[in-house]
């Protein structure tokens, strides 16, 4: 049960939201997982809310162009093809893909909105 | 191409054989996700929406993305950096994960393989399909997972006390003790704790005073430090823990923390050490707040936490020499206060029932101003139970009328099912309104409240001292209680309380409420305090010190009890009380009982008589579930019921299992008491084990289990493990809704399942159906045949080993007894009166078997002469030990045992006193017991007095042995007691109890009589006495008694010390006695008499040192001189110095 405990090899933390967590592994090879292979350099650890023990969870990885360590959260990153942050998302808004760009107005649209 | 087509055609996705073949290939044994389990199961019913999803999507097709795609092209070209990514969008590309599956793919492209697979395996299309809904499924899996990790932390920062979380682990590594003050909702219980584990303390330990608190608690903090399912946090309560050697922080009672300080004293094990809640002012937690204050200066490195609400603050601080505080905001919405007095019209005195009128305002008032929409519940504080149905039956009709409220009650003695209800929604429109003790203002939190009443009033348990009672009484409450009701409306919005009394009133309150300390019988703190070596209990610094005279009532009370000595010293059962966490008269029966190999019984009863009774108050009134329940009452008393009732129920479990449940709804039983019962059994039965009291059974019927039996076992309990995880994950599941009828139901249908409400039913059926995890978790802990052989053994003693088991439960409540009124016989069943020591006038509680039936405690008629000197004599007078003595509206004893009154005191009184010819005995200075047949009363005395030293000295030689630390199991055939003496002993207290054969009076002494019981001390002692009651208890010596008169012959018995007593060796007390073990035929006094019956012994009885002693008197020197008086003897004509025991032996001489 407590294999996986006290095994972190220390503490992520998202450069943008602040967001932290112990990490048990880092890489693109969850362990134990078999055939899974993440696509990218990620922080992650065993899934706390899963009681099957070899379930992971992926916490964030490094922006690809700014290389600032950031979270997975729709609020810091997103993941097309490599991971960006979101703040280097909207510097090349337009090199992506019509979809993304709708995605990222529309969360700026809610943030204004709901700060105000 | 073609091909492929063919195939997609005839493959479907919704055929099982289908799905199975590709479960082959993403499912295996060792794949992230596996053939069987749940999220097998969800990836399936992903697939089909994922199916439909993508279905629809193609439907609607995607016609501008190219061309906006193109566009982006265009302005890229103004850009800077090429970020190479892929013009086209694909919903694939936003997933980091992939799933490697070449070796299957290297399979299915093998030219074999393909063609034994072509007719009905999966081709390239449903491969590459099943992975890019495998692909969306663990990218859902992993966002779901985020989502609720980032929920956690944006929550756990919007608590107030975030923002102070480095300033606390800083105080807490600068100074040995910290208090931490903070109102409700600032975080502090769960937070404190995950800050100081997060910065590197290991070992902490948080002391909650509610077992319910720590389970919760380590739940929701395990969770939040993401080991929900591992152990790094755990508990520990009186029956369960979940800590392992991986266990970093541990939430546990006071009380167990304080169990832990006895056992090693500088607590090494721990760290830091936080005490939760100090502000209730608990007994356990004052005492403990003591008991680490003068540990802190041996234990520089430890750290103490104190956490408080912002009430009393400097008290604490002060108390550990002006520690830091630190205090926190709480989380409160504004809430609005409205004074409403009950108008003195309204006001009722004590006897009368409440007026509801002030309360039906509240709800009309609610529903006039507050539109229905607008949600939000009602919370009213009552002081007690009978208060609340009064207020509950008024504000149903009103409800029933409305429609608009679902009535609910809340208290500690509801089932654990009724109580659950407040925690259930109600429909829209409709409000709760949830009439609850003071259990609702820290106990229990129950969210959604908007709106509180407060009727200022609590009911409180205190102690007195006097009449060694408890009482439960009525007082307005502290302003901080107050304010706590008050916060209740505010926990989730802005809310309105409504204090049914004036603002002066407010004003006139107390600031805080009593600590506890000051108000409960302290013998179990001082019994603890003795066996920790903590001094003297009167000065030892307390946070508030208890009145000195509540600790010499418990000093007094242990010492009747027999677990400190003349000297205030623990004695040798005082040691292991203290040791036993219960109460001390439980704690005895379990000793005693033990020593009389009967264990089993003595544990049920110690067991049923330290929790709440099972038998539901709601089902008092019920005549089926009376019917149901007579077979299980015995007219011996209600712990005899008791057991019985455990018995009953562990036989229905072994053969039924689950159906206990409805076994127990139809008798009115609570289930879970009878739970709670058999856990604390098993505790109490590993307690004894530890104290060498226990033999050990396990050595003595090894039966070797075969191996397919153990294996059955363990896949069981595999099955049973996986049966309690599940029902741990269903747990956060969503509350039920309430129907509008929820309330009416309550009382009328809850015990009885005869034809109830049909809507009843089907709720209990619902319940039915889900697992029963009580019955998992018994089967898990317990052996259930083992159970039941101990049940059966229980279940039918013997006649003779339920006299000893009530003699064990006698010696064990001693002194707490009652007798009957004298005119109980011509009273009315309801009006029966009983006296103790203390207190006139108590009546037996209503749900004891004696309520019911009153009769087999009067002396029958025919056998009691009503006329003349035989006036009220008998030999079946009987009194009642009781467990409780407890005054609400009356003064109630419950509980009880019924007891023959001359030998049960005889046995267990610590003072019994006599006149000369022993035909008055006063028993503690308040029973009377005349006995007109002045042999039979010697004769009885004679034997009660061997008896008690015999079983004495066997006790203190069993004690002696198996005393706390002795890990030997020394059990019962120690060398120190033979299994034939024990066995003649209990011979001997059986026939006494049974077949003493004689008649006597029984009253209580009036208080002037027990004013002028004694002689007093007098100025010429006749030493002689003295020296010739010496020889009837060796090792003994009778002493003038310094205050009663009379001679001290025992530590509880004092002969020829009542007033009408006459001169000790008067001739007229003499008659004629004949021996029946020698030839003695001659006049004698009372008292010469008892002498020879001590020295004389049957034969085979005799020890061999009395007979070594020389016969002759002349040789007789070892007598002090003191002793010894000069007697002529008429035959030898001479005068002799002797003792008068010397005298008698010198009698005999000539006689034979
Ligand atoms: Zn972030
Ligand atoms: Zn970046």
């Amino acid at each position: 049960m407590d294999l996986s405990e006290g095994s972190a090899l220390g503490v992520f933390t998202c450069e943008l939201c602040e967001l932290s967590s112990p990490y048990s592994f880092y890489g693109q090879k969850p362990p134990n997982t078999r055939a899974i292979v993440l696509l990218e350099e990620c922080y992650g650890m065993r899934d706390p809310f899963c009681p099957e023990r070899e379930k992971f969870l992926v916490l964030g990885s490094k922006c690809s162009l700014c290389c600032k360590t950031v979270c997975v959260g729709t609020d810091c990153s997103l993941f097309y093809t490599k991971r960006f942050c979101l703040p280097c998302v909207r510097d090349h808004l337009h090199q992506f893909p019509e979809q993304v760009q709708n995605e990222v107005q529309r969360k700026k649209s809610v943030q204004k909105t709901s700060s105000s | 191409m073609s091909h492929e087509r063919e195939k997609s055609q005839s493959w479907d996705w919704d055929s099982p054989q289908c799905r199975a073949q590709l479960d082959e290939v993403f499912f295996r044994q060792h794949d992230y996700i596996q053939t069987g389990r749940t999220e097998h199961k969800e990836f399936w019913t992903f697939f089909e929406r994922f199916q439909r999803f993508k279905a629809k999507k193609e439907m609607s097709g995607s016609k501008s993305s190219r061309q906006e795609s193109d566009e982006g092209k265009a302005r890229k070209k103004s850009g800077s950096v090429d970020l190479g990514l892929p013009k086209d969008y694909d919903a694939r590309y936003r997933i980091n994960i992939s799933v490697c599956s070449k070796d299957i793919e290297e399979r299915l492209g093998g030219s074999e393989h393909r063609r034994r697979r072509e007719s009905s395996g999966p081709g390239r299309q449903e491969i590459t399909d099943c992975r890019l809904a495998l692909l969306h499924f663990l990218d859902f899996n992993q966002k779901q997972s985020f989502n609720k990790l980032s929920k956690l932390r944006r929550e756990q920062k919007s608590l107030p006390i975030f923002q102070y979380r480095d300033r606390i682990v800083e105080l807490v590594r600068t100074h040995p003790v910290v208090v931490v003050a903070g109102d409700t909702g600032c975080g502090k219980s769960t937070q404190v704790p995950q800050y100081l584990l997060a910065s590197g303390f290991d070992n902490i330990a948080c002391t909650q005073p509610r077992r319910i608190a720590c389970i919760s608690l380590a739940k929701r903090v395990s969770f939040e430090s993401l080991n929900l399912y591992g152990s790094k946090v755990g508990y520990q309560i009186r029956f369960e823990t979940s800590r392992t050697t991986a266990t970093k922080l541990l939430f546990m009672t006071e009380g167990l923390l304080l169990r832990q300080i006895q056992q090693d004293a500088s607590l090494g094990q721990y760290q830091v050490l936080i005490v939760d809640e100090v502000h209730e002012r608990h007994l356990h937690c004052d005492f403990l707040l003591g008991v680490l204050r003068s540990l802190l200066p041996l234990r520089t490195d430890l750290r103490l936490v104190l956490m408080s609400a912002t009430i009393n603050i400097k008290l604490f601080s002060s108390y550990f020499s002006d520690a830091p505080v630190l205090q926190v905001p709480g989380r409160l919405f504004p809430i609005q206060v409205i004074y409403q007095p009950i108008p003195s019209e309204e006001q009722v005195s004590r006897s009368e029932k409440l007026d509801p009128r002030p309360y039906l305002r509240v709800l009309q008032g609610i529903d006039q101003r507050y539109p229905p929409e607008e949600r939000g519940d009602l919370l009213l504080f009552l002081s007690g139970v009978a208060e609340i149905s009064t207020i509950q039956e008024a504000c149903q009709a009103y409800a029933t009328h409305t429609q608009r409220w679902i009535v609910l009650p809340l208290h500690s003695t509801l089932s654990l099912a009724q109580q659950d209800k407040v925690f259930d929604i109600s429909p829209p429109g409709v409000r709760k309104c949830i009439i609850s003790t003071n259990i609702a203002e820290t106990s229990v939190t129950i969210d959604g409240v908007r709106f509180v009443v407060d009727s200022g009033k609590v009911k409180e348990m205190s102690f007195d001292p006097k009449a060694k009672m408890q009482r439960l009484q009525e007082f307005w409450i502290s302003r901080a209680s107050s304010e706590q009701r008050k916060g209740r409306a505010g926990r989730t919005g802005p809310g309105v309380c409504y204090r049914l009394y004036a603002e002066s009133d407010y004003d006139a309150f107390a600031s805080y409420p009593v600590p506890e300390i000051h108000r409960v019988a302290l013998d179990s703190l001082i019994l603890q305090m003795m066996s920790m070596g903590l001094g003297d209990p009167r000065t030892f610094t307390f946070i508030d010190p208890p009145p000195a005279s509540s600790i010499q009532t418990a000093v007094t009370y242990l010492r009747e009890q027999g677990a400190l000595d003349e000297h205030g010293e623990l004695s040798s059962i005082g040691r292991l009380l203290a040791q036993l966490p219960v109460d001390v008269v439980i704690g005895k029966m379990l000793v005693l009982g033990s020593v009389f190999k009967l264990v089993e019984p003595v544990l049920t009863v110690a067991a049923a008589l330290s929790v709440q009774s099972p038998f539901l108050r709601s089902a008092q009134h019920n005549p089926d579930c009376s019917t149901a329940r007579q077979p299980l009452n015995s007219n011996q008393g209600d712990p005899f019921t008791l057991m019985n009732t455990f018995n009953a129920w562990v036989q229905v479990k072994a053969e039924r299992g689950s159906a206990s449940r409805k076994w127990c709804r139809r008798r009115g039983l609570e289930e879970q008491r009878l739970y709670e019962m058999v856990n604390l059994r098993r505790q109490f039965k590993e307690l004894l084990r530890t104290h060498g009291l226990l033999e050990d059974h396990a050595a003595s019927r090894a039966v070797p289990q075969d191996r397919a039996r153990r294996r059955e076992r363990l896949t069981e309990r595999q099955k049973l493990h996986q049966l309690k995880r599940d029902h741990e994950l269903q747990e956060n599941t969503k509350r039920k809704v309430l129907r509008l009828e929820e309330g009416l139901e309550g009382d009328a249908s809850s015990a009885s399942d005869g034809e109830g409400a049909s809507s009843g039913k089907k709720r209990k059926d619902a319940s039915e159906q889900t697992v029963d995890i009580q019955e998992v978790k018994f089967k898990l802990r317990h052996n259930v045949n083992e159970l039941q052989e101990a049940a059966c053994a229980s279940a039918d003693l013997s006649s003779r080993q339920q006299s000893l088991l009530k003699l064990v439960l006698c010696r064990g409540l001693y002194p707490q007894l009652a007798m009957p009124d004298e005119h109980n016989a011509t009273r009315k069943d309801s009006e029966q009166v009983f006296h103790t020591r203390n207190k006139q006038g108590v009546v037996i509680h209503p749900t004891s078997v004696f309520a019911i039936d009153p009769e087999v405690l009067h002396v029958p008629e025919h056998e009691s002469s009503e006329f003349g000197a035989d006036k009220g004599q008998s030999n079946r007078h009987q009194l009642l030990a009781f467990v409780t003595l407890l005054e609400t509206n009356k003064p109630y004893v419950s509980n009880c045992a019924r007891i023959p009154a001359l030998q049960a005191l005889l046995l267990v009184a610590n003072s019994v006193d006599t006149n000369v010819d022993c035909s008055r005995l006063v028993v503690d200075g308040w029973l009377e017991l005349g006995l007109t047949d002045g042999a039979g009363a010697m004769k009885v005395l004679s034997s009660a007095l061997t008896l008690r030293g015999e079983w004495e000295r066997q006790l203190q030689a069993q004690l002696g042995q198996g005393g706390p630390g002795s890990s030997a199991g020394l059990g019962l055939s120690g060398p120190k007691v033979s299994r034939r003496e024990l066995e003649k002993l209990c011979e001997g207290l059986v026939r006494f109890l049974l077949y003493t054969e004689v008649s006597y009076s029984l009253r209580r002494l009036a208080g002037l009589q027990s004013q002028n019981l004694y002689i007093g001390p007098q100025k010429d002692p006749d030493l002689s006495s003295a020296s010739s009651l010496g020889s009837l208890f060796p090792g003994m010596k009778p002493e003038p008694d310094a205050i009663k008169g009379g001679l001290r012959v025992c530590s509880y018995f004092t002969y020829n010390c009542l007033r009408d007593s006459k001169d000790l060796y008067s001739e007229c007390l003499r008659s004629f006695w004949s021996c029946p073990h020698c030839d003695l035929y001659m006049p004698l006094t009372p008292l010469e008499r008892m002498q020879h019956e001590v020295s004389c012994r049957p034969p085979e009885e005799q020890q061999p040192e009395e007979e070594a002693e020389p016969e002759s008197v002349n040789t007789s020197s070892s007598s002090s001189s003191g002793l010894t008086r000069v007697y002529h003897c008429d035959i030898c004509d001479k005068d002799l110095t002797l003792t008068s025991t010397e005298i008698l032996k010198h009698k005999r001489q000539h006689l034979s």
